[in-house]
């Protein structure tokens, strides 16, 4: 379970365009993922309920995603899901920067012994596959929609932390750091006012290209269903249930989520490339 | 005598990190409802009398504090105890063992199709960047990465197994064959499809990252001289690209066993593929500690030997690096 | 470079080589090892057949633990058994008597019977199976049996502490388990006097049996047979891909045409319904285990009635089990016992609404569920989770109760979380049995020990009384007549009309895709799952085709 975190080198064209583009870019992913967030609220859970003289329906006007084996919208519990999805992807990026700043931050500035467990901490994360940290602490959580919520919140901050601590480190050892530090200034003061406007861009885009990562494991931990109860709309157990209609015919239960959440991710690798080059001096400027 | 150091070093750093895992998984057990000790019990529960509850849980010292019991618990791992696991009704080190052979396979062919594959699309698109070639195998590495691999895995078993009926549904052999009968061709006709989904997670990274690396090697001065030497696109990529592609390559690769194990877990799922990855998942939706805890361990020790092996392939490739030395 | 790394190393490397190796060995019978068992696994065969009938039984295959408690063990055989038609017939007895008084059952068997390790099966052994299975208080109730005495080679007695009317169906289901041979591994390597007899086991996987060259009964007509443990779901997939001969498919997927393949729609007794926890919490019980007991919302008989009222089972039949099921009122539907003036008239949300009202519960501050006092008309309904039929079940119920101002949050968990809370939660179990034993289980208040058996708590004296006088009762036709009075008497009983203890729901029919080459002949009506009740005539199957 990968989202590359390479970014395509920048397209060729008419500069003036290209910052437009962007900023059309940056706004229509922001739409799309909003909407899908809050679709639940919009549609309600009318689409939830069993209808059974409607089920096994096959997409059509009335219903986008057709209908399950229990006549229940697909599309209303599509977004149900991936609206949980974004939800615990939002909670995991504001965990993991809440974290991943305060630790990098406190690695980088103060060194020493707290530098050294800091960056033991994040190798021992390191040293497990992440499917199994998150099994793992999904079911010390004691599972269900709780354990995942905080399997996935909890182990995203790593490589956050490590980007921010080398940042830091860079920043530290720059002649102006040095500068303040000969002119008594406290080390807290630095990190304020140094450290900080340095690193914020980095952890902008840090977060966004964490969310795919987030939500394809809650699709991953939801999928093995560790605690859930299997009529919860979640995109993972939507597509393992998927699974028991591989060999009726019924594509769309597979199908139809699957590229929901193919798409949702592909909007947050756009807004991140686009947000990365606005940014980005180099590609910024024009 | 630098190997000894290294020997040495990496020993030590497994020892630390090992360490490490068995607080961290004591602590977060701990924490949970499920008291780990007490689960460990639990596989012999069932079949004791609670005279004999009593004993065993006055040997595991239930009523000690946290810490005693920590030391308690790991001085069993150490011993090589890592219990019975429920699930399985079979000595969590054979779980491991039997499972983690049949995984190994598929993990094996995975890893060498991803990394062949990988390396060739690389190559191809960072040779022939900006043709359509390129544009394909880039929207195709950048759709596969953002896939989830249960999702892909899916898709391949409806077309495959379902609809085509070229490759079976489920398990590591054909149902009603005995274990010992079991040929090889049976058992790779069962390893093929769930590899090659496998393979497809850590394709998408290599790609990227052998075409970007090639630009970059195409666009430096010693290779434009070349270029105006007269040799070919081809022979330069042969006789100074290779050498600056593979060693990246190389060391993505090991790293990615990390993620690969990771997908072995969902892979495995979806073809029913009684490998370590099923284990995982069973372990853990039937509350069964001491495998789980078995299988946190051995991953991490998996995880490691992938990160040594790629600091050993270093020298292999290039002389000029040495072991140890840094 | 460490250790560890060299075993790693050499084992990436060992199976390279490994495969290389292997397939040089296997070169020379390449060619008879692959099509044989790939011809074989395609398309069945009198030689072996594939079963995706679901049936493990975790704990092993020991009678006297359990093993077999529905009927036909396959690996053992019992004394007597049922036919097509459910009459008893003899099976390892030729003949049977029971005293007068009903506490001695003399049974001869025959003399030909050994066990597949070619051990003669003698009145010991069944004195042994009898005395064992009473000691172990396995699920295989035995536990009226005083003692059992074998009288010479061919004769056994069987002393029991009080006349049980129920008692034949232990002889039909409980499988004879060789003296000499019997012991802690025995669940996993049972050796028996059945029709087949186990190769192997994968646990979690499949299950290899072949016959029995020593079975005393008519040579089974197909020489192995092979259980595949696998979701169902998959099954149905294996069916269609051609990898299994014989499936059990959900009935929602029993819809499905399959090429090749028939769809055998078995009668059953397999029922489901609401189990309601009879107490109040507020008593503050807990079982042995310390579990709570009891709900205060489903200790209101208003609201146990107004469910039982409210649900319409025959959409339930039509939607959920596409038309393969039939409603049930009772946990005994369309058995000899039971008694049909239980039946009510249901999807009647009316009816339900006025029982409700009459029991005291309003909407107060209209949010559209009903309250009583501090009470809120609200429960929890605890599902299985890999059970996609009771899942369906459990989600359709919750539909038709909001109507009527009863809130039931459905949640799906596995057996081993439902456990503990299903003392103190409406649980949608399934039950059926073809042994009256079962429903004296269901509602005795004796019965509620903390386990599966009445686990609601309900307790109603009088009941408790009628049954025993069923269970006691010299006779099964005797006894009849408490089964049913009861059910429901007219005046009272445990059924909806009465003290509303379960809220039933359907009897489902079981489904099957039978290649169109195998005969399984004439399937009995079936009981609850656990095993494979299919295979109850597994000696008379036939592969047609060659």
């Amino acid at each position: 379970m990968t989202t590359s975190t390479l970014i395509a080198s920048p397209s060729q064209g008419n500069p003036g365009n290209r910052r437009q583009r962007t900023f059309w870019g940056i706004a229509l992913c922001i739409l799309l993922l909003l909407a899908i967030i809050l679709s639940p609220w919009i549609m309600g859970d009318a689409g939830l309920n069993p209808l059974l003289p409607q089920r096994n329906q096959s997409p059509s006007l009335a219903h986008f995603f057709g209908t399950d084996w229990l006549g229940r919208d697909m599309l209303s519990r599509s977004l149900h899901g991936m609206s949980l999805s974004l939800r615990i992807g939002l909670l995991a990026a504001t965990m993991s920067a809440l974290i991943g700043t305060g630790l990098g931050l406190a690695a980088g500035t103060l060194g020493g012994w707290i530098d050294a467990v800091i960056t033991w901490i994040i190798d021992v994360f390191f040293s497990l596959p992440h499917l199994v940290l998150l099994i793992l602490i999904a079911f010390a959580a004691g599972g269900g929609t709780t354990g995942v919520i905080i399997a996935v919140a909890f182990t995203h901050w790593t490589s956050l932390a490590r980007v921010i601590r080398a940042e830091t480190l860079q920043v530290n050892s720059s002649d102006y750091v040095k500068l303040s530090q000969r002119f008594g200034r406290s080390p807290l003061w630095i990190a304020y006012y140094h450290m900080v406007p340095h690193i914020i861009p980095q952890l902008f885009v840090g977060l966004i290209l964490l969310f795919p990562h987030a939500i394809l494991h809650e699709a991953a931990l939801s999928f093995i269903g560790i605690g859930l109860s299997p009529h919860i709309p979640a995109i993972g157990i939507i597509l393992a249930e998927s699974m028991r209609h591989l060999s009726t015919g019924y594509w769309w239960l597979g199908v139809m989520p699957g590229l929901l959440l193919l798409l949702s991710v592909k909007a947050f690798d756009w807004l991140g490339e686009n947000v990365r080059a606005l940014l980005d001096p180099k590609t910024s400027q024009g | 005598m630098p190997i000894l150091t290294f020997t040495a070093q990496k020993f030590l750093r497994l020892g630390l990190l090992l360490l490490a895992v068995a607080i961290f998984t004591f602590v977060l057990l701990s924490l949970s409802p499920i008291d780990p000790v007490q689960a460990y019990i639990g596989a012999d529960m069932m079949q004791i009398s609670p005279e004999q509850q009593q004993l065993i849980a006055e040997r595991w010292g239930l009523d000690q504090p946290m810490v005693v019991r920590f030391w308690d618990w790991l001085g069993q791992l150490l011993q090589g105890n890592l219990g019975t696991s429920i699930v399985y009704n079979q000595p969590v080190v054979e779980v491991i063992a039997t499972r983690f052979w049949l995984s190994l396979q598929m993990l094996a062919i995975a890893w060498l199709l991803s990394g062949i594959l990988g390396l060739g699309l690389g190559i191809l698109a960072g040779a022939l960047a900006g043709s359509w070639i390129d544009r394909i195998i880039r929207l195709y590495a950048y759709t596969l990465a953002s896939s989830p691999t249960f999702w892909v895995a899916l898709l391949l078993l409806i077309t495959f197994s379902v609809s085509l009926k070229v490759t079976p549904i489920c398990c590591a052999a054909p149902p009603g064959v005995l274990t010992a009968d079991v040929t090889i061709w049976q058992h790779l006709h069962h390893l093929l499809l769930p590899s090659i989904t496998l393979s497809i997670i850590g394709i998408a990274n290599i790609t990227l990252h052998t075409r970007q690396k090639l630009i970059d090697v195409l666009h430096s001065d010693y290779i434009l001289f070349a270029h105006a030497q007269g040799e070919t696109l081809w022979g330069v990529i042969r006789y100074h690209g290779f050498r600056n592609l593979i060693l990246p390559a190389l060391t993505l690769q090991f790293a990615s066993l990390s993620e690969l194990f990771g997908g072995s877990v969902l892979v495995e799922q979806v073809f029913a593929y009684p490998g370590l990855g099923e284990a995982t998942v069973q372990a853990a939706l039937r509350s069964d500690i001491p495998l789980l805890v078995g299988i946190v361990f051995f991953s991490a020790l998996f995880v490691y030997s992938g990160n040594t092996l790629a600091d050993l392939a270093y020298p292999i490739v290039d002389p000029r690096i040495r072991i140890g030395g840094h | 470079m460490s250790c560890k790394n060299q075993s790693f190393l050499g084992s990436l490397g060992a199976i390279l080589f490994g495969i290389v190796l292997a397939s040089c060995d296997s070169a020379p019978t390449e060619s008879a090892d692959v099509s044989e068992p790939n011809a074989s696994s395609q398309s069945g065969s009198e030689e072996q057949i594939i079963l995706a009938i679901g049936g493990e039984s975790e704990e092993g295959y020991d009678p006297t633990l359990g093993w077999g408690r529905y009927g036909s063990p396959l690996f053992q055989s019992t004394l007597l058994k049922r036919d097509a038609d459910l009459n008893i017939v003899n099976d390892l007895a030729t003949d049977y008597s029971v005293s007068e008084d009903g506490l001695t059952w003399t049974v001869t068997i025959r003399e030909d019977a050994v066990f597949s390790d070619g051990e003669p099966l003698t009145a010991t052994d069944v004195a042994y199976t009898f005395n064992q299975a009473a000691d172990s208080g396995g699920l295989t109730d035995v536990t009226v049996l005083a003692e059992a005495i074998a009288i010479d080679d061919t004769t056994v007695e069987l002393r029991l502490s009080q006349p049980q009317s129920t008692f034949v169906n232990r002889l039909i289901t409980l499988g004879i388990v060789p003296e000499h041979a019997h012991g802690p591994d025995y669940a996993r390597t049972p050796i028996g006097s059945g029709p087949y007899q186990l190769v192997q086991w994968d646990e979690g996987q499949q299950l290899i049996v072949d016959a029995n060259p020593n079975y005393y009964g008519t040579a089974p007509g197909i020489e192995r047979l092979v259980f595949l443990f696998v979701e169902e779901d998959a099954a149905f997939a294996a069916v269609k891909a051609g990898e299994a001969q014989v499936a059990s498919v959900p009935q929602s997927l029993a819809v499905q045409a399959v090429e090749g393949m028939t769809l055998y729609d078995v009668d059953s007794v397999d029922n489901r319904g609401l189990m309601f926890p009879y107490v109040p919490a507020s008593a503050g019980e807990t079982t042995p285990n310390g579990d709570p007991i009891g709900d205060d919302v489903t200790a209101d008989l208003a609201i146990r009635q107004a469910v039982n009222y409210a649900i319409d089972r025959q959409a339930l039949v039509e939607g959920v089990l596409e038309g393969y099921g039939s409603v049930a009122y009772g946990p005994v539907s369309g058995l000899a016992w039971e008694e049909p003036s239980a039946a009510i008239e249901d999807a009647q949300p009316e009816t339900a609404q006025e029982i409700l009202a009459a029991g005291g519960w309003t909407d107060g501050d209209g949010d559209g569920v009903l309250e009583k006092d501090s009470l809120t008309a609200e429960f929890t309904l605890l599902y299985p989770a890999n059970d996609s039929t009771r899942q369906a079940l459990a989600l359709s119920v919750a539909e038709m109760l909001k109507p009527i101002g009863i809130q039931a949050n459905v949640a799906g968990k596995s057996w081993d979380e439902i456990k503990p809370a299903m003392h103190s939660n409406v649980v949608l179990f399934g039950w059926g049995s073809h042994d009256q034993t079962e429903m004296y289980n269901l509602y005795h208040s004796q019965a509620a020990q903390g386990d599966f058996y009445n686990a609601g708590y309900y307790a109603n004296q009088a009941i408790d009384k009628t049954l025993d006088l069923a269970m006691g009762a010299s006779s099964e036709a005797e006894a009849i007549a408490f089964w049913q009075a009861a059910q429901w008497d007219g005046e009272m009983g445990f059924t909806a009309k009465g003290d509303a203890a379960w809220a039933w729901l359907v009897n489902l029919d079981h489904t099957y895709f039978v290649n169109d080459c195998l005969n399984i002949g004439q399937p009995q009506v079936e009981p609850h799952g656990h095993g494979w009740p299919i295979t109850a005539n597994i000696a008379k199957w036939e592969w047609t085709c060659n």
